[in-house]
């Protein structure tokens, strides 16, 4: 599965566009209601090329990349994808009309993908698109993709609806808890990311977002329903704001293929959760959520539940009710605020590496009780930091045996070393179970080159971040 | 095969001294007498391989070949050490003998890899000896510069052709013991080729990087080649059998990880000139956690003896001291904390079981290989202490585990509605739920970080035809 950005040349593509140039169509009379739909919705097609910030050996860069995204709303808000938005430094989009213009980034969602853009207008009215419904699509649904597939933008496909609920399970940091996806055989190329997916009627039904590589018209749109509700909430607060419990989810089949069972089986509690400090144990089935009945036979039916527990106010105390060995346990559970998938990146050009913020995830995976310190996401080769022994992955927990509880931390305490000048800095590590301790000469840092300055930044080959690098091997 | 090394030697030397003055390289004559002499004692070695990953217990498999030397006329055969790896095991040997009807492919097996040189030895099994073999001289001393002549497969390829090199000896280390280093890497066929010095003495074998307790690649550096000379392994040809307990580096275990303590570590923590080493990191459940060692603790003293470390590579030191200090009767250990000396004791153990002697189970009906998790597997997965349960190696295609997506490196906590914390657990569990014959089984596992339910669907009906 990879996420959908430009990659390559477009000059080839487009070489190929002159030669068919000469035909356009006119419009006999079955092309009706594809004209009729997307000229609904082409005026409002935004092409989309942020200059993303890439974290990549141990240093910032900034990577140009192109995108898609579509205006909602007459004063400029545009959707498009978190992964085409998301750490943008800035943002310009390309009008259907050509104009070109400046937009600023009002809110990004990383557990929808779904980011929300305001175009820096002088206040006239823009064309925006009509949203349509997604709950009630079918297979087998004529449907249009519309973006700029390698690039090329306003540029319209058709195909139908494939699957309108595929349920597409975790790929690296590539996750979709709160959604299915509808599946589409409309032509998506990478650079369609963000750009509507229609219906015959004109109105957006989802967002393309994704590709299997390698696989022939297997292209995946966020359906709009979800989407809508995600913009909102940007718009208002530029953040989504979810309930977390801290359990793990799974489908009734996994125990049992017993159609008459009910509820969701329990498959894990996180230390430290809500869930576990309320007594939720994996194996409960979970049979309610503040009174509603929850089920989920399918993994199909998991967002859904999923989603019911986000909505919920977080900090707000709710009723679960539980089956466990045949008896049904009422819990009270309260609930807290889902974290950023992904925490704060920065770049520490003077000890030559960058650290991530250690979000619950990692924390967990990290086997740490709760988060804290700073995870090593590069090294830049040659750098003091290198030249000690610190690796990607290690988790700095402590600078001069003092903690380090969070990047705030050790923003400061990183300052005050390159002021005080210092000579040797002390880490506490954590590199998968083991400890150890990583000693910054800083007198070295004096020689050293400055970053950017030793080798060549990689090629501006176009741009998909690591994150979705990593998500190559597709979905099988 | 009866290398007559006293004749020949001294018709070698000569012509060698000849040709030196001359060209600097050894004379043809002689280069084809140590050929004559020397290639029929080498054969091809095909193998099998299972490598592990520690992390999964996943086992995928592979073939290679390697280079191998007759070091007795029954059949005992001396090959490079990296045929056998802690996370890799060969089987299925086959060992090609070139004869004058053409190769004898014979099954053989790995009799030992010793801990003190990185070499392997295997035995062809059966009765087909006596076997031309190639004997070693007593260890001479190499100068630096000094050619030496080298016998191999070219290649080593199928075709079985030996085949001569030349080399010099580039670099002498005197750490940790006098080792000859190659001035020239060593082409496919050359890895454990005897190699002959200019007296016609056949002085050792080539290879790559010191045994792991050695150091493994940390003194010659990873790519290039060494020669062990012949009275490191001669023990071994003579007595292939000898008991382990025979094994010079011992096997005692404290349980912790350690750094140096390089001088800026020193300084920084403003500690004598004297030195240590720094312990990083304690296995739980430790000699080390039990004696009370600490983070931070810097070693000056194990066993009576000083400890000092400033590189990475002197870490090795304190680990061979550790393995050679007994277990059971206290060792003592002195050490500082926050600058201040403390003196104990503790009582080491025998090392614990890695993965690769980890004890397995294989699951017939439900179509699974499962093991223990050991300190390492436990180590290399970051497992806390309080996770218990059997990993899953393999996976038996089309079995009921393989149906129920179960996948080697899941690891069993629950089978059944039985908890699993260790083999004997997992056995009983599957005894249960074959007298109970339920329609499904519920496997509770965990992969990386999230647990979970994996529904297995046994056909019961298939079972009883079986």
């Amino acid at each position: 599965m990879r996420g959908l950005c430009f990659v390559g040349s477009v000059l080839g593509a487009l070489a190929g566009a002159l030669l068919l140039s000469g035909c356009a169509a006119t419009g006999i009379p079955g092309d009706q209601p594809v004209l009729r739909a997307k000229d609904q919705v082409m005026p409002a097609l935004v092409h989309i090329q942020p200059v993303q910030e890439v974290f990549a050996q141990g240093r910032r860069e900034q990577r140009p990349i192109v995108g898609s995204g579509f205006i909602i709303s007459p004063e400029g808000y545009v959707v498009t994808n978190e992964h085409v938005a998301g750490r943008s430094g800035y943002v310009r989009c390309v009008l259907y009309d050509r104009r070109e213009m400046d937009a600023e980034v009002i809110g990004t969602d990383r557990y929808t993908d779904i980011a929300v853009l305001k175009l820096q207008t002088e206040g006239e009215a823009l064309p925006y698109v009509r949203m349509g419904e997604s709950a009630a699509l079918q297979a087998g649904q004529t449907v249009l993709a519309m973006g700029s597939p390698l690039g090329l933008s306003r540029s319209v496909s058709r195909g139908i609806i494939s699957v309108p609920d595929r349920h597409i399970p975790d790929h690296g940091t590539m996750t979709s808890p709160y959604n299915n996806w509808i599946q589409t055989d409309a032509a998506i190329n990478q650079g369609n990311s963000g750009g509507p997916l229609v219906n015959l009627r004109g109105e957006v039904i989802g967002v393309n977002a994704r590709i299997i590589g390698g696989a022939d018209n297997i292209g995946f749109a966020i359906p709009i329903d979800i989407a809508k509700e995600v913009v909102d909430a940007l718009i208002a607060d530029g953040h989504v704001s979810r309930s977390w419990i801290g359990v793990t989810l799974q489908e009734m089949r996994r125990r049992t293929d017993d159609p008459g069972q009910r509820g969701v089986v329990i498959g894990g509690v996180d230390p430290m959760s809500p869930a576990q400090e309320a007594g939720v144990l994996p194996g409960d089935i979970l049979l309610t959520v503040d009174g509603q009945a929850v089920d989920a036979r399918f993994e199909e039916d998991l967002p859904a539940v999923r989603k019911r527990i986000a909505d919920i106010t977080p900090g707000s105390a709710v009723t679960i009710q539980l089956l466990r060995g045949g008896a049904e346990i009422d819990l009270e559970v309260e609930t807290m605020a889902l974290a950023d998938l992904r925490g704060v990146e920065l770049a520490f050009a003077e000890w030559g590496f960058t650290a991530a913020e250690v979000t619950p995830e990692i924390a967990r995976r990290a086997q740490l009780p709760a988060p804290r310190g700073v995870l090593v996401s590069g090294v830049q080769p040659g750098g003091p930091a290198a030249n000690s022994g610190l690796q990607h992955g290690d988790i700095v927990l402590e600078i001069d045996e003092e903690p380090v509880e969070n990047m705030r931390d050790f923003e400061e305490m990183y300052a005050d070393r390159i002021e005080t000048g210092q000579r040797l800095v002390l880490f506490d590590v954590k590199s998968g179970p083991l400890m150890r301790y990583v000693l910054i000469d800083q007198s070295a840092v004096a020689g050293a080159p400055q970053p950017g300055m030793e080798d060549l930044p990689p090629e501006e080959n176009g741009l998909m971040s690591p994150e979705l690098n990593g998500g190559l091997d597709g979905l099988e | 095969m009866g290398w007559n090394r006293l004749a020949f030697a001294a018709a070698a030397t000569l012509a060698c001294v000849a040709a030196s003055a001359q060209s600097g390289a050894f004379a043809q004559s002689f280069v084809r007498g140590v050929y004559d002499d020397l290639a029929p004692g080498l054969c091809l070695v095909s193998y099998n391989y299972e490598v592990t990953n520690p992390a999964t217990g996943q086992t995928a498999r592979n073939s290679s070949h390697a280079l191998g030397v007759l070091v007795s006329s029954d059949g005992l055969i001396m090959v490079r050490g990296h045929m056998v790896l802690d996370h890799m095991t060969p089987f299925n040997i086959r060992v090609a003998i070139p004869g004058e009807n053409g190769d004898a492919l014979l099954p053989a097996q790995v009799v030992r890899k010793p801990p003190d040189v990185n070499v392997v030895f295997l035995e062809i099994q059966g009765d087909h000896g006596p076997f031309s073999y190639v004997s070693f001289d007593g260890g001479p001393e190499l100068q630096l510069g000094e050619s030496v002549l080298l016998v191999g497969k070219l290649g080593e390829t199928l075709d079985n052709v030996s085949a001569i090199g030349f080399r010099r000896v580039g670099a002498i280390l005197e750490q940790p013991r006098r080792t000859y280093a190659l001035d020239d890497p060593l082409p496919l066929g050359y890895v454990g080729a005897p190699v002959v010095n200019g007296a016609g003495q056949v002085v050792g074998v080539t290879g790559y990087d010191l045994s792991l307790g050695e150091g493994g690649d940390l003194h010659v550096r990873s790519g290039h080649p060494i020669i062990y000379q012949s009275n490191l392994f001669q023990r071994y040809i003579d007595d292939p059998h000898s008991e382990p307990e025979d094994d010079p580096l011992g096997d005692s275990w404290l349980g912790v990880f350690t750094q140096p303590l390089t001088d800026n570590l020193a300084e920084y923590w403003d500690l004598p000139p004297e030195g240590g080493i720094v312990i990083s990191s304690i296995v739980d459940g430790s000699p080390a956690a039990a004696a009370g060692f600490q983070r931070g603790d810097v070693v000056t003293h194990f066993n009576g003896v000083a400890v000092r470390a400033r590189q990475d590579r002197d870490v090795l030191g304190f680990t061979g001291l550790i393995r050679a200090a007994p277990t059971g009767p206290p060792v003592p250990y002195r050490l500082l904390r926050n600058g201040e000396v403390v003196e104990g004791e503790v009582t080491l153990v025998a090392r614990p079981r890695t993965h690769l002697d980890a004890e397995q189970f294989e699951d017939a009906v439900f179509g699974m290989t499962l093991r223990e998790i050991t300190t390492d597997l436990r180590l290399a997965l970051n497992l806390p202490q309080d996770i218990q349960g059997v990993i899953v190696q393999n996976v038996r295609p089309g079995g009921w585990a393989q149906l129920a997506q179960i996948r080697p490196g899941v690891i069993v906590i629950g089978f059944g509605g039985h908890p699993v914390t260790n083999l004997s657990d997992y056995r009983d569990a599957v005894e249960q739920v074959l007298e109970e014959r339920p329609a499904e089984v519920a496997l509770f596992g965990r992969v990386g970080q999230v647990t979970g339910f994996f529904r297995i669907e046994p056909r019961w009906d298939q079972y009883d035809e079986q």
